[in-house]
């Protein structure tokens, strides 16, 4: 299979060289069998035996040999067997029509029968690719990981192309890098033209495809989504008629890396799942833990601050300090425990579409007591579409702003809270009176556990905001801090508008009791 | 345990007689045995989730249950509301809101049990049932069929807390359940038609992440 079919290379001529001393060797021996034969056959069956040899050297040897004892053959017979024999000289003109005829049907027959060889000789080779191809496709099928289909692209080509072949694959930085080989490298790679091959996703080889040199061939490895990687194959000199098969081969390879591919996506989403789940759990366990005392100590010091006939009013006080230090534990342990969620990556978002106003009113009816002093105006714009957001999370962003907002500001001040189109987003602010953002902070108060005045008087661990970022990160939203020109904080977050789904109006606006 | 204490404490303070279980088994048995007039269910029991219980009390008893849950925990609150309990607070709770609600749903039981009458009132809104009929300050207000149903569903429930699923399959139908931004787009309506504040509501309640509350 190396050798047949191919017109070019240097293993070619030495063998061919030897096709042509078997053609005249065959040949004379033809003469030899044919000299004591000569009184009992006539002429013209002298003439069939030549022309059988000639048959049978352009089935076996090919085209140039046949050729070779065509003329040969004619030469022979006029020599040993046309009289006067031992001489080219032809005693009678009708002898020359003879070897007119001899030569041309030599040189016909010699044509087809060569002819239909190669024919033969196309239909077993591609039977063999085809089972090479195969074989190689059961091979791919079963490999578990890169290194498998290296191997077996590298046998393939070993064992049935006689070439080597080395595949690449990008690393995370997205360099390319030969696959680990369990033996050493032999063929050298330009890394160059298997990073343009990788993405063009066009194959390539040194002075073009099937140009003949020995430079190697390069195929992208095309998946359905990307390229997965370069097949870089030492096939130069196998010609351009295996190109197809070395398409056919890249395209089985690059179907089983794409393969490994999803089977690893699967495999690490799967371990994500079940990391999440145990974590979660962990984190529900914990704030059940810590949850359950804190709602004993909160209710119960509650309960004592209302008992009836009313306490003493220094007992009052503690009481009543009492219950509201447990109240703040649990949000504080409800914002670490947020924070936990947040930052373990993957809290999932219950996305719907829904009006701001809705979440902005129930933040503050949940807030209620901590915005006693502080009246919240809200405006929102009148054309404001639905928004989708995580209500539960987005109510978070508010309490925490408004809490904020009202810890910073004095009592009393009023806090805002406004929202309109920007473009393709929404911007929503919360506004508030206070003494504003130290203006060298506006990016950090934002960080994990930073405040605004390191040493305030006001309680808090600097939770609440980097809480908010997380979420609005979360939505694909930005948020920043300002300080406004009159005075006071204004935090801004914003939310893509997206495709808001339409809802049908109704029909008809019929009076209620026709309902 | 130390919820159990005050909660107990509580509701005697406030004239009532309490029975306590530690489990669901035990629940469900007091239950049956006592009849009482409310449950109040902590949804951390040790065997078993509260869920199955409020099922199995459903299947003889209609009997008002008040949930105690931990917050972000929207999923098991919805589930426990689906299976039939009435209303939920999130711990930590105060003494005060525990109370309100207790007293809410043995008012609604009450009345219940002496026949609704047809005309509700709340704030300067009142509705006539009998005749559908909507006013607000006296003058009538018009209702789309959707506002209206919404609105029935809603007053029907008072004082209770309904999940989306469950105002979206009684108002639009089963194949609505998951259609949420029409109940939110009709509640915003229903707000801005019979509320003072549509922005901060007094009546028709968010509970965020899980339904809604009307409270009359």
């Amino acid at each position: 299979m190396r050798t047949e079919g191919n017109s070019g290379g240097s293993r070619a001529s030495g063998s061919s060289l030897k096709h042509y001393v078997f053609a005249v060797l065959a040949c004379g021996l033809t003469t030899l069998v044919a000299t004591p034969l000569r009184e009992q056959l006539e002429l013209a069956n002298t003439v069939m035996l030549f022309l059988l040899t000639v048959a049978l050297i352009a089935a076996r040897l090919g085209k140039g040999p046949a050729i070779l004892a065509s003329f040969l053959s004619v030469i022979l017979f006029d020599v040993f067997f046309v009289p006067p024999r031992l001489s080219f000289a032809v005693s009678d003109g009708k002898y020359l029509v003879t070897f007119a005829v001899m030569l041309t049907v030599a040189l016909i027959i010699g044509q087809l029968t060569t002819g239909l060889r190669r024919q033969a000789q196309e239909a077993d080779r591609r039977e063999r690719q085809t089972r090479a191809l195969y074989e190689l496709a059961v091979e791919l099928a079963g490999a578990l990981s890169l290194q498998q289909v290296a191997q077996a692209t590298r046998h393939f080509f070993r064992h049935q192309l006689g070439t080597e072949a080395v595949l690449l694959f990008p690393d995370e930085g997205g360099a390319l890098i030969a696959s680990p080989a369990d033996e050493p490298q032999t063929m050298i790679v330009d890394l160059h033209v298997a990073r343009t091959v990788h993405d063009s996703g066009e194959p390539a080889a040194f002075g073009g495809l099937g140009s003949g040199n020995d430079q190697p061939w390069y195929f992208p490895l095309r998946g359905s989504t990307r390229t997965r990687g370069v097949l870089a194959a030492s096939g130069g000199a196998l010609g351009k008629d295996y190109r197809p098969l070395l398409e056919t081969a890249s395209a089985l390879v690059a179907t089983a890396v794409e393969r490994l591919h999803f089977v690893e996506v699967a495999h690490v989403s799967q371990m994500q799942m079940v990391s999440e789940r145990l974590r979660s759990s962990i984190l529900s366990a914990l704030a059940h833990d810590i949850r359950t005392p804190l709602t004993a100590l909160y209710g119960t010091a509650d309960s004592l601050a209302l008992t009836r006939p009313p306490l003493p009013e220094p007992v009052r006080e503690t009481v009543e300090a009492l219950r509201d230090q447990a109240l703040r534990l649990s949000g504080l342990v409800s914002n670490l425990l947020d924070m936990a969620r947040l930052q373990a990556g993957k809290v999932t978002l219950r996305k719907e579409w829904q009006p701001l106003e809705e979440v902005v009113g129930a933040s503050i009816k949940l807030l209620g007591p901590a915005l006693t002093d502080h009246p919240v105006t809200v405006s929102l714009a009148a054309d404001l579409p639905l928004l989708e957001f995580d209500a539960v999370l987005m109510e978070r962003v508010f309490c925490n702003l408004l809490e904020n907002a009202a810890k910073y500001s004095p009592p009393g001040s009023a806090i805002e809270i406004t929202a309109a189109n920007n473009g393709d987003r929404v911007e929503v602010s919360v506004l508030d009176r206070g003494k504003g953002f130290p203006e060298d902070k506006l990016e950090r108060v934002f960080e994990l556990f930073e405040r605004g005045t390191a040493e305030s008087t006001v309680p808090g661990v600097g939770l609440g905001l980097a809480i908010c970022r997380a979420i609005i990160d979360a939505h694909g939203g930005r948020i920043r801090a300002a300080n406004q020109p009159g005075g006071g904080g204004c935090v801004t977050f914003s939310l893509s508008r997206g495709n808001p789904p339409s809802i049908p109006e109704e029909t008809s606006s019929m009076e209620p009791d026709q309902t | 345990m130390q919820i159990r204490r005050f909660v107990r404490n509580a509701l005697e303070g406030d004239g009532c007689r309490v029975a306590e279980a530690e489990t669901v088994r035990q629940g469900l048995i007091e239950a049956g045995t006592r009849k009482p007039d409310l449950v109040i269910l902590d949804l951390g029991l040790p065997d078993g989730d509260g869920v199955q219980f409020v099922e199995c009390l459903r299947a003889w008893s209609a009997i008002p249950v008040i949930v105690l849950s931990a917050r972000s925990t929207e999923h098991d609150k919805i589930e426990v509301l689906d299976a039939g309990a009435d209303d939920y607070l999130t711990k930590p709770f105060s003494v005060g809101e525990l109370l309100a609600r207790v007293r809410a749903l043995l008012r609604r039981q009450a009345r219940a049990a002496e026949g609704e009458s047809p005309v509700l009132r709340f704030g300067t809104v009142e509705v006539d049932l009998s005749r559908r009929i909507v006013l607000r300050q006296g003058t009538p207000v018009r209702l789309t069929p959707i506002e209206y149903r919404l609105l029935a569903a809603l007053l029907a429930n008072a004082g209770k807390v309904v999940t989306q699923r469950h105002l979206l399959r009684e108002v639009w139908g089963p194949a609505f359940v998951e259609s949420s931004h029409y109940l939110r787009i009709y509640v915003g309506r229903l707000r801005q038609k019979l509320e003072n504040d549509p922005a901060q509501p007094r009546h028709f309640l968010t509970e965020t992440g899980v339904g809604y509350r009307f409270v009359g």
